[in-house]
């Protein structure tokens, strides 16, 4: 059966991230998050390639860069695991990496739409207090 | 891992317009490569060039180790191609230019041919004469797949394509090269589709590869740096690999070419002034290098 690897990974090939590098954030961000737990497999290299449809190499590239980095275990036979120990990943490093990229969203839309600061600081307190009070 | 197409030097001119300026280019077996270049860059003539259907003025190209000029049947066996507005023999019918095509090849995959036919929804009926533009670039490539080529060569494949038949296509190429060793060359000038499947990007401009290397490489060294300098108007901007540049007071625009960190914080010490850098998309940054 085909694993529909668009569960796992949400790519945009049109961004100036390069695919194996939103492959590889997206499998550390969601050890973190909890998206992926310890002993999970994910999915094959081909799954991802033919779902997603992006080049195998691409794929390939993420996954050993996952490996070498300690994030995801190759098991013989039978593809990539999180390993037992991923919940070790330190959150609070992950969280500090997705709100940077998130941040970075925000302002570059912000300089785009020719907003200054002030007002994208007093917009994001004024939402997130709306929010807290929920 | 050897190449399977080499260009070295390569001139070719029609009368006086030169347009490959000396091309030296290497294919790897096993790459998807795309060929980038504006309208009149040269892309189609660097193909022809390539298959041997056009000869060059001087420079070296082989194919699988022969030269282009002179591929033995051997070689042209191994190759499929697609060229861009080609119709031939429009009295027949879809299906049998596929049985004539397939008469001269050996090997041919028939079922591989009727499950595209199939999923593509061509009409085999049809005759070629009256195929719409997209129907006979799906039948073209049919018909340069089902011999199971080595090389795949195709010519701004998707220029006429529907986005669904633009998915297929990439879909198939992606079943190909992960199925089978097969190496594909292709030009275009829709960057997102070549985002996708290409490893491998070359950038013809004024007759020469620009650039060519790894997509990923390429996303990752291209950077646009965003400078503000509160304090005072900016000194002069000179560093390596610098593409573009804006400047006005105290802010300033820049494409680089071979970013890496360490240059960031050597601006940023310079400068005095923290800068932003921005990720391009392949689109961008073929525009950046188009100025």
């Amino acid at each position: 059966m085909d694993i529909n690897a668009r569960l796992y990974f949400q790519i945009n090939p049109t961004s100036g991230v390069p695919i194996y590098r939103q492959i590889y954030d997206q499998v550390k961000i969601g050890i973190a998050m909890g998206k992926f737990t310890a002993g999970e497999f994910l999915p094959s290299i081909r799954d991802v390639s033919k779902s997603l449809e992006v080049n195998p190499m691409t794929v390939s590239k993420a996954y050993s860069l996952l490996e070498k980095s300690g994030i995801i275990e190759f098991v013989r036979g039978q593809g990539m695991r999180i390993p037992a120990k991923a919940e070790n990943i330190t959150i609070p490093d992950m969280s500090q990496d997705r709100l940077i990229l998130l941040i970075r969203e925000v302002v570059n839309s912000a300089r785009q739409l020719s907003l200054d600061q002030e007002s994208v600081l007093t917009k994001l307190k004024n939402i997130w207090e709306e929010d807290h009070h929920v | 891992m050897s190449n399977v197409i080499h260009c070295e030097d390569v001139k070719k001119a029609y009368g006086r317009k030169a347009v490959l300026n000396g091309v030296f280019l290497d294919v790897p077996e096993g790459s998807v490569i795309g060929l980038l270049g504006k309208n009149g860059a040269g892309k189609t003539t660097l193909l022809k060039c390539v298959l041997g259907l056009l000869k060059t003025d001087s420079g070296k190209m082989t194919v699988f180790g022969e030269g282009s000029w002179d591929l033995s049947n051997k070689a042209k066996a191994l190759i499929g191609y697609v060229p861009q507005g080609y119709r031939p023999y429009p009295w027949l019918q879809a299906g049998r230019l596929i049985e004539y095509t397939a008469s001269f090849y050996p090997h041919w995959n028939a079922a591989l041919v009727d499950r595209l036919v199939r999923e593509w929804d061509l009409d085999l009926a049809t005759r070629v004469e009256v195929l719409s533009e997209g129907e006979m670039q799906k039948l073209l490539i049919i018909l340069a797949l089902g011999h199971e080529p080595e090389l795949l060569v195709f010519d701004e494949p998707v220029a006429s394509l529907d986005p669904v038949a633009r998915r297929e296509f990439l879909k198939t190429i992606l079943e190909v090269v992960s199925e089978r060793k097969c190496t594909i060359f292709f030009s275009t000038h829709i960057t997102s589709d070549l985002e996708r499947v290409a490893d491998t990007v070359a950038v013809l401009r004024s007759g020469k590869i620009d650039f060519c290397g790894g997509l990923d490489e390429l996303k990752d060294e291209v950077k646009r740096i965003r400078v503000h300098c509160p304090t005072g108007a900016l000194p002069p901007l000179v560093m390596e690999g610098l593409v573009n540049s804006y400047v006005r007071g105290q802010q300033a625009i820049l494409t680089v070419r071979g970013y890496n960190e360490g240059r960031r914080q050597g601006l940023e010490k310079a400068l005095g002034v923290k800068v932003d850098v921005e990720d391009l998309n392949l689109e961008e940054i073929f525009l950046e290098m188009s100025r």
